[in-house]
């Protein structure tokens, strides 16, 4: 058997069908990343990243280093929800968004500074990014969630 | 071509495929690192990147000098989630509901 080492810079883009105002409410708006990030229910604002569960309790929680809407979102990346993750080293997400002239934007997400995290970093890899930026495309696409 | 088309096109050959688990391994590589492993020309490995990144499975970043190659697997997710999971979730019920039947009769 092989074992896959997690990569310590993660890449993922994606075309959506949409503004780059309604991707980042999808991105810092509870109500909006219920529906796509596993029901997280995530509140951004410009010093403070917050993630929490259906049931209230804290999921992530960290500082915001740029916030810059609709362009560009750095923030921390710690999860709270399990022992080996609180650990961890805290590291780093960049939302970038361009928008074209035709009303498609094209969303970078880079998952960064995962040296001191590696089971943060085999988390987040494989399905886990993929499997949200996917959701995220469908329901902004379709506006219905793409499971349930 | 639609996105499906390209990336459907850029996975139906065997170097790109192969470049693509190169950079699964191990991520953010320079094309010199990956045409190293390749029996290649320089040339032919950058025709090959190109027709990964027309296709969005490969993403490139500046750092410095050097130009890295980053995987992206957000358009393979695309398609399991299109054209995989829609037709193997059948067949996977199936099999399930014959192991709930088979054991319901022991």
């Amino acid at each position: 058997m092989t074992t896959t080492i997690a990569q310590t810079t993660q890449v993922y883009q994606v075309f959506i069908k949409a503004s780059a105002e309604q991707i980042w409410d999808a991105i810092t708006r509870p109500e909006w990343t219920a529906r796509y990030f596993h029901g997280a229910r995530i509140t951004v604002t410009p010093d403070h990243y917050e993630s929490r569960g259906p049931d209230g309790d804290a999921w992530g929680d960290a500082g915001v280093e740029v916030f810059d809407p609709p362009r560009k979102l750095v923030h921390g990346w710690k999860s709270l929800y399990d022992p080996e993750l609180v650990a961890e080293d805290e590291s780093r997400v960049t939302w970038e968004i361009e928008e074209d002239e035709t009303g498609v934007c094209l969303l970078t997400v880079t998952h960064d500074k995962l040296e001191g995290a590696p089971k943060t970093a085999a988390g987040v890899s494989g399905a886990g990014w993929t499997g949200v930026i996917s959701a995220l495309k469908t329901l902004l696409e379709t506006g219905k969630p793409l499971y349930g | 071509m639609t996105d499906d088309d390209h990336v459907f096109k850029a996975l139906a050959d065997p170097t790109r495929r192969h470049l693509l688990d190169r950079l699964f391994d191990r991520d953010g590589r320079t094309l010199t690192e990956l045409e190293s492993e390749l029996e290649m020309t320089r040339f032919g490995v950058m025709k090959h990147l190109r027709v990964l990144e027309d296709a969005g499975l490969v993403v490139t970043r500046r750092s410095g000098r050097e130009k890295l190659h980053f995987l992206n697997p957000v358009p393979i997710r695309l398609i399991h989630d299109r054209w995989i999971d829609k037709y193997a979730e059948r067949q996977v019920s199936a099999l399930s509901e014959l192991k709930t039947r088979l054991e319901e009769r022991r």
